[in-house]
C-alpha cells in the first residue's frame, strides 16, 4: 500500500514538472511577439549573443522565475497555515498576513518616494525584509488574539485575521494616499497582485528566505499530521504544541511576506492549491506540501501567462486572474466541506 | 433592564439637539477658519459674492449633512443585516455589497463617462444588489451558510474578488487614481446637488426599515418562531434586501466604502436599548449620523492641513470592536 502510494506521488510529481515545463515553454514563446521553438532553445542556449536575448532574459523570464517562487511560497504557506489552524479556510491573505506584509512595504515604499524604480541593492533586499517584518508582526498579533484558554481557537483565528486584515489596509490606504501619483499607480499596481516589474533582482532578493524556510517546513510537515488528531492525543506523544505551532506559522509568513514583497497581494493560491493538493495525494504533508509547491508554481505561472495575454499590449493584474478561477472552486469547496 | 426602557426615548429625544451640534461642528470645524455669526449669515442671509458664503453652502453644509446621511443609512441596513440574519458580523463593509456598488460605478465611468449624477447612484444600488444578491444567495444555499464566520469569509472573499475586479477595470483604463480618491470616502468632495439626490432614497429605505421594524424583531428569534407566529418572512426579507440595497447603495454613491459603521453601531444600539428592532432601528439611524459626524470631524485634525480618509478612522474604531466581538462571540457555539 505505502508502495502504491509512493509510486502514485512520484507520477503526481512527475506530471506537474512536466506540466511546468510545458507552461514555462509556453510562455517564453507566446507574447505580443511570438518565437518559435527554435528560437527559444537557442536563445536559452547561446550564452546571451542570439537575438532575442533582450526579450527572454530581462522579459519573460525573470516574470517566470518570480511567477513560479511566488506560487511555490504561497501554496507551501497556505498548506501550512491550514494544517496548523485545523481550518480549510485558512489562507494568508484572509488571516491579514499579506495586509500587514502589504502596509509595512507601503510605509517602505513611502519614505523611499521615487527612489524604487532605482536598481540600487539596499532597496531592493530592503523590500522583502520589511515584508517580513510586517508579516510577522501582523502574524503574531492573530495568533496571540486568537489563543483562547491555552490554545488556538480555529474559529477565532479567522475573524481576527479578517479584522486585522481591513485594519492594515485602511492604514495602508492612509498611506498611499499621502504618495505622488506616480507612487501611487505603483502602490495600486502592487497592490493587486501584479508581476509586472519582474526582473532578476526581485528572484534574486527572495531567494534566500526560500532556501532557508522551505527545508525547514519539508523538515517539519509530519507534525502538521500530527495536528490533525485530538490536541490532547498530540501532546501525549511528546510533541509541544505551542512551539511547533510558533515555528511553522513563523516559516510560512516568512514566505508569504517575502512573496508579497515582490508581487504584492496575490489571494486565493494559499487556499485553493492545498485543497487541490489533498485531493490528489492525500491528507499526508510529507507529500502534499512538495506537491503544493508544484501546483502553486503551475498555477501561478499560468495565471500570469493569461494576465498578460488576454488583453494585450494592456495587462490584467495576476492577481485577479487567480481571483477568477480561484473563487468558483473555493465556493464550490464550501459546498462539499461539511457544516 | 429597566434603565433601558428610557433610553430609546431618551436617545430619540435627544436626537434633534445632538445632530445640530454636530452639524454646527461640522461646519465650524475646517482648514480655513469661519466663525458663527458669518455661518449664520450664510444660511440665512446668503451673499453670493462672499467667499466665506460661498465655502458654506457650497461644501460645508453639504459635506455635514452627507455625512450624516451616509452614517444613518450605514447604520440602519447594518441594522437590518444582524436582526435578518442572526449574525452577529453582518454589515454593510464586510458583507461584499460596497464592494458590489464599487465595481458598478467602476463599470459605469468606463461606459458612461458623461453619466448624471443620478445616473451614478442608480448604478451604485446596481452594484450594491448584486454584491448582496451573490453573498447572501451563495449564503442561503450553502450548508450552514448564514452562519457568522461562514458569512464572514464568504462576504470577504466574493467583496475581494469583486473589489479586484474593478481595479483591475480601473488599471485597465487607467483611470485608478480617480476612482482610488472617488471610492475610499473622501467625504469633502460630497457634491450639494448628490447629497440632495441621495436623500429621497435614503428616506424611503428608512421608511421601509421603520415599517418591517416590529417583523424584523420577530424575526430575529428565529425562523421557526417567526413562522408559527404566522409572519410571512418571505415578504419581510424582500423588504429588508430592499431597504438594505437603497441604504448602502445612497451611502456607496455619497462618498465610497466607509467600513465598520454599520458592523458597530447596531451592537453598540443592542446594548443600550436591548434587542427590539422598534427601537434599535431609529436609534441605529441617529448613532450611525453622530459617529460618523464626528469620525469625519476627527479625520480633519488627524494629519492637519490635509484630510485622512473617513474610513481610516472608523477602521481604527472598528477594528478592535471587531476583534472584541470575535472574543465574546467567536466561539464554536455561534459558529
Amino acid at each position: 500500500m505505502l508502495r502504491y502510494s509512493q509510486e502514485r506521488f512520484v507520477g503526481i510529481m512527475l506530471t506537474a514538472l512536466g506540466l511546468i515545463v510545458a507552461a514555462i515553454y509556453i510562455s517564453l514563446s507566446y507574447g505580443v511577439f511570438d518565437l518559435t521553438f527554435a528560437e527559444v532553445v537557442k536563445t536559452l542556449f547561446s550564452q546571451g549573443n542570439g537575438e532575442y536575448d533582450v526579450l527572454i532574459y530581462q522579459f519573460r523570464l525573470p516574470r517566470i522565475v518570480i511567477a513560479g517562487l511566488v506560487g511555490a511560497g504561497l501554496g507551501v504557506a497556505g498548506a501550512v497555515l491550514q494544517g496548523v489552524s485545523r481550518n480549510g479556510l485558512a489562507d494568508p491573505g484572509i488571516l491579514g498576513i499579506n495586509a500587514g506584509a502589504g502596509l509595512a512595504i507601503v510605509v517602505f515604499m513611502f519614505f523611499y518616494q521615487g527612489k524604487l524604480a532605482g536598481s540600487d541593492w539596499f532597496s531592493i533586499l530592503a523590500m522583502p525584509f520589511f515584508g517580513l517584518i510586517g508579516g510577522l508582526a501582523a502574524s503574531i498579533l492573530v495568533y496571540l488574539l486568537s489563543w483562547k484558554n491555552g490554545r488556538l481557537d480555529s474559529q477565532r483565528f479567522l475573524l481576527t485575521g479578517i479584522a486585522l486584515g481591513s485594519g492594515f489596509a485602511a492604514l495602508s490606504l492612509y498611506i498611499t494616499l499621502k504618495m505622488d501619483p506616480t507612487d501611487f499607480h505603483t502602490a495600486t499596481v502592487w497592490s493587486v497582485g501584479s508581476l509586472f516589474h519582474a526582473n532578476w533582482q526581485y528572484s534574486i532578493s527572495i531567494l534566500p528566505w526560500f532556501l532557508f524556510l522551505l527545508p525547514i517546513i519539508f523538515w517539519k510537515a509530519h507534525i502538521l499530521d500530527l495536528f490533525q488528531l485530538e490536541e490532547s492525543s498530540v501532546k501525549s506523544l511528546g510533541v509541544s504544541v505551542g512551539r511547533e505551532q510558533v515555528i511553522l506559522l513563523l516559516c510560512s509568513t516568512g514566505l508569504v511576506s517575502a512573496c508579497v514583497s515582490v508581487s504584492g497581494s496575490i489571494g486565493f493560491v494559499g487556499l485553493i492549491v492545498p485543497h487541490l493538493a489533498k485531493s490528489l495525494t492525500g491528507i499526508r504533508h510529507q507529500q502534499m506540501i512538495p506537491l503544493c509547491a508544484m501546483l502553486g508554481m503551475l498555477l501561478v505561472i499560468v495565471a500570469d501567462f493569461i494576465a498578460k495575454n488576454i488583453f494585450a499590449p494592456a495587462e490584467v493584474a495576476t492577481g485577479t486572474i487567480i481571483s477568477l478561477i480561484g473563487v468558483p472552486y473555493f465556493i464550490y469547496l464550501l459546498f462539499r466541506s461539511k457544516a | 433592564m429597566h434603565v433601558k426602557r428610557y433610553f430609546p426615548y431618551m436617545i430619540l429625544l435627544a436626537a434633534p439637539a445632538l445632530i445640530l451640534l454636530m452639524a454646527a461642528l461640522s461646519i465650524l470645524y475646517g482648514v480655513k477658519e469661519i466663525d458663527m455669526m458669518t455661518i449664520r449669515n450664510a444660511i440665512f442671509q446668503f451673499d453670493p459674492t462672499n467667499v466665506d458664503h460661498q465655502i458654506i453652502m457650497s461644501s460645508r453644509l453639504p459635506r455635514a449633512m452627507g455625512t450624516m446621511l451616509i452614517g444613518c443609512a450605514l447604520a440602519v441596513s447594518g441594522a437590518l443585516m444582524q436582526g435578518i440574519t442572526r449574525n452577529y458580523l453582518a454589515s454593510p463593509g464586510i458583507m461584499g455589497i460596497s464592494d458590489g456598488s464599487i465595481l458598478a460605478v467602476t463599470l459605469s465611468m468606463i461606459l458612461l463617462p458623461e453619466a448624471s449624477d443620478l445616473q451614478r447612484i442608480i448604478f451604485s444600488f446596481a452594484g450594491s444588489a448584486l454584491g448582496a444578491g451573490i453573498v447572501f444567495g451563495l449564503g442561503s444555499i450553502l450548508p450552514n451558510g448564514l452562519s457568522p464566520v461562514r458569512l464572514a469569509i464568504l462576504g470577504t472573499i466574493i467583496g475581494t474578488f469583486l473589489s479586484s475586479f474593478a481595479s483591475a477595470l480601473a488599471i485597465y483604463f487607467q483611470i485608478s487614481q480617480d476612482i482610488g480618491f472617488w471610492y475610499h470616502a473622501r467625504l469633502h468632495q460630497l457634491q450639494p446637488e448628490q447629497v440632495r439626490l441621495a436623500i429621497p432614497f435614503v428616506i424611503v429605505g428608512m421608511l421601509a426599515a421603520l415599517r418591517i421594524a416590529r417583523s424584523v424583531t420577530v424575526l430575529s428569534l428565529g425562523e421557526e418562531v417567526a413562522v408559527s407566529l404566522g409572519q410571512r418572512t418571505t415578504v419581510v426579507k424582500v423588504l429588508a434586501a430592499a431597504a438594505v440595497m437603497l441604504l448602502t447603495g445612497s451611502a456607496v454613491a455619497l462618498a465610497g466604502k466607509i467600513a465598520f459603521v454599520g458592523l458597530i453601531i447596531p451592537h453598540i444600539v443592542r446594548f443600550l436599548v436591548g434587542a427590539d428592532y422598534k427601537w434599535v432601528i431609529p436609534c441605529s439611524g441617529v448613532l450611525g449620523a453622530i459617529f460618523l459626524a464626528l469620525s469625519d470631524i476627527v479625520s480633519r485634525f488627524l494629519n492637519y492641513p490635509f484630510e485622512t480618509p473617513v474610513g481610516v478612522i472608523t477602521s481604527l474604531i472598528g477594528v478592535p470592536f471587531f476583534l472584541y466581538l470575535a472574543r465574546k462571540k467567536g466561539g464554536n457555539k455561534y459558529a
